[in-house]
């Protein structure tokens, strides 16, 4: 057994043209046993800028409260808004702090830079290891399932309505094949004038 | 414990309300040798005096360090002090990079050090320091000045000066000072500001001058000083 | 010294035995109305070191019938060579060449025959039935199968088997014409597949070995993946 994959739930971004998306399964169970349908593992943390975390539900919760916290402070300390490159070295850093004991966590952000607009998509492992692709990230226990349709689907300088139908498709049909991941879906889209957030059906088994 | 009282902070209120120890650290500053800082269209110039009383020392000791790639710094008064805190400046400034791996912006490297000069006011055990500092940096495309004080006060300014006849320096840049100045000319305003009741004659050995610009802060060598003197009727 | 030697004796020695290896791999097959594909990565290897680069993990059993395997390549060779010498006695006895369908039921049951000890194997056959039509079956390592219309099997069939339900089996996709799909789309489909494969799963890799399977015979193709 994995605590990696004890909740379930999974999460993926993509980047596109001018835009960027991410989007997460919505169940919460514990192994085999489904209990919810309406967990949030994707958090707004700025206008333009998500945070993913895939992993154990508590720790999400818990990652989430301590990035705000963070993230607050910076923001109000320097009277400016954090970019999606600073936040992820900001969480790599809370992650390794941790380094012994960690949180069972793989954090991922999603953004516009907020000078140059340009889309950024990044995630680390539980122990804040930085990758910052120029294509897609996963995470969660249909991560395989997720790079086989990432890879055929994602294509550079996708549109938003094209970028929409990529990730939920490679959402949704990876999370078919995965047992702890799916009961819905959430896909939001980041635009530089606006945020898109489309719930989107799925098998519900 | 008997003892007890020694303990607490030396820094405390007179009953009119001010704190002495800070305006002797003051009175450190005013004595100390004179230091100017002008900011320039593209870039900051800081400048001092660094009067050897023999011939007998080497010139290797400075008063101008840099704190980062893009940041600068120079004193007024006590250098021991002056020492100590651009060792804590630097280490600062490494701890952020650490963090955001991002360069530290001249702003939050002056909130924290000025946070630290006043918790040298509040402590037991310890003294206020006997410097004011002129820090300035390069952020953002634009350029950035500021003064601390012993107090833990700190100031944004167009154009400085600090130490001994401050007051003759701040008013001879408020009348050459202009907005769209350049860095050379910014850096010519200095030497002249520091020519100001300068006793003696000067050379390139006897002042110290750093420039930050977009490529980053860096002290000038004593040929580059020389060039910039030689621009100046003796 | 003496000390030593004595516990050492006294104290039983565990032996092991490791009698699997993994030696990694990735199949894919899909069946179609009159044709069935079935195709493997041609990268042999354990751990992290690569075996070879040009080792198909196909074998083809009858004109109408393909095996593809990967998993414990020792395991592989036996259960085929097996599978064979059954299928000469099958034709000796039977004066017939053994069907897909009978074939499939066949290897089911050799490898539930060895159910304590298994082939430790992810197999695929792909073929046309008696009536012609595409057919593939899967195994998992002890002998369950399942008749199915595409799959992917090996190192890399998590990554695969989710993108060819919404690829070949349309899932999840609204106002499209969900007939089968041609031959040519469905090698379109697989080469695909292995591209994205190979780009994530050491295991998979090199080259892809591809068998085509129609009434007129089996056709073979080859074709490139990334070598690192």
């Amino acid at each position: 057994m994995s605590i990696m994959t004890y909740n379930g739930g999974s999460i993926v971004a993509m980047t596109g043209k001018n835009c960027v998306a991410i989007a997460c399964d919505k169940r919460f169970g514990i192994q085999g046993t489904a209990l919810a349908d309406n967990f949030q593992r994707i958090f707004q943390v700025g206008p333009h800028m998500f945070v993913g975390l895939p992993g154990l539900g508590t720790d999400t919760q818990t990652v989430y409260q301590k990035i705000r916290f963070r993230q607050n402070l910076y923001e109000l300390k320097e009277n400016r808004k954090m970019s999606p490159k600073v936040l992820l070295s900001m969480i790599s850093n809370m992650l390794y702090e941790r380094r012994f004991g960690p949180y069972f966590v793989e954090p991922m952000v999603v953004g516009l830079d907020p000078e140059t607009a340009q889309p950024i998509v990044g995630n680390m492992d539980l122990i804040g290891c930085v990758n910052i692709p120029s294509d897609f990230v996963v995470g969660g226990p249909s991560s395989d399932q997720l790079y086989g349709m990432c890879e055929t689907l994602w294509e550079p300088n996708l549109e938003p309505d094209d970028l929409f139908e990529t990730i939920a498709q490679a959402l949704v049909n990876a999370c078919e094949r995965n047992a702890v991941s799916g009961w819905g879906a959430v896909v939001h889209i980041i635009e530089q004038d606006k945020v898109t957030v489309r719930h989107v059906k799925t098998r519900m088994d | 414990m008997a003892t007890e009282r020694y303990s607490f902070s030396l820094t405390t209120f007179s009953p009119s309300g001010k704190l002495v120890q800070i305006e002797y650290a003051l009175a450190a500053v005013e004595a100390g040798a004179p230091s100017v800082g002008i900011k320039a269209s593209n870039g900051i110039v800081l400048a001092t005096e660094k009067k050897q009383k023999t011939i007998l020392f080497e010139d290797c000791i400075h008063k101008v360090e840099p704190i980062t790639d893009y940041i600068g710094m120079v004193y007024s008064g006590m250098g021991p002090d002056y020492r100590l805190l651009v060792k804590k400046a630097r280490k600062i400034a490494q701890q952020y990079k650490l963090v955001y791996q991002e360069n530290i912006p001249t702003q939050q490297l002056v909130q924290r050090v000025a946070a630290i000069m006043q918790e040298y006011t509040q402590s037991g055990g310890v003294r206020p320091f006997g410097v004011s500092l002129l820090i300035c940096g390069w952020d953002q495309n634009r350029p950035y000045l500021y003064q601390c004080d012993p107090s833990g006060a700190y100031f944004a300014w167009k154009a400085t000066a600090m130490g001994r006849n401050y007051i003759n320096g701040k008013t001879f840049l408020e009348k050459r000072y202009s907005e769209d100045l350049e860095l050379d000319d910014a850096v010519h305003t200095a030497i002249l500001t520091l020519k100001e009741g300068f006793e003696g004659q000067m050379t390139a050995e006897n002042i110290e001058i750093g420039i930050a610009d977009e490529t980053g802060f860096r002290r000038l060598d004593v040929a580059t000083v020389r060039d910039h003197l030689s621009n100046i009727p003796q | 010294m003496a000390l030593v030697t004595k516990q050492i004796l006294d104290t039983p020695i565990q032996h092991h035995f490791s009698p699997y290896s993994d030696n990694g791999g990735t199949t894919v097959a899909v069946a179609g109305p009159d044709y069935a594909i079935i195709a493997s990565d041609t990268r042999l290897s354990a751990g992290y070191s690569i075996y070879t680069r040009e080792q198909s993990k196909l074998f083809t059993l009858s004109e109408t019938t393909v095996l593809g395997s990967s998993g414990c390549w020792c395991d592989i060779l036996s259960l085929t060579r097996i599978i064979e010498a059954r299928m000469q006695m099958y034709l000796h006895e039977h004066n017939k060449v053994m069907s897909t369908t009978s074939l499939a039921k066949m290897i089911s049951i050799m490898m539930y025959g060895k159910r304590f000890f298994p082939y430790y194997t992810s197999t695929i056959i792909a073929g046309l039935d008696p009536e012609g039509k595409g057919c593939v079956y899967s195994y998992d390592p002890i002998g369950h199968t399942e008749r199915a219309n595409f799959r992917a099997g090996g190192s890399s069939g998590a990554l695969l088997q989710a993108l060819l339900d919404n690829q070949l089996g349309f899932k999840n996709q609204e106002n499209v014409d969900k007939t089968p799909v041609s031959l040519e789309k469905a090698i379109t489909v697989v080469k695909d597949a292995f591209t994205a494969a190979a780009e994530r799963d050491i295991y998979t890799g090199d080259g892809v070995h591809l068998c085509a399977i129609t009434k007129d015979g089996i056709k073979e193709f080859n074709f490139e993946l990334r070598k690192d």
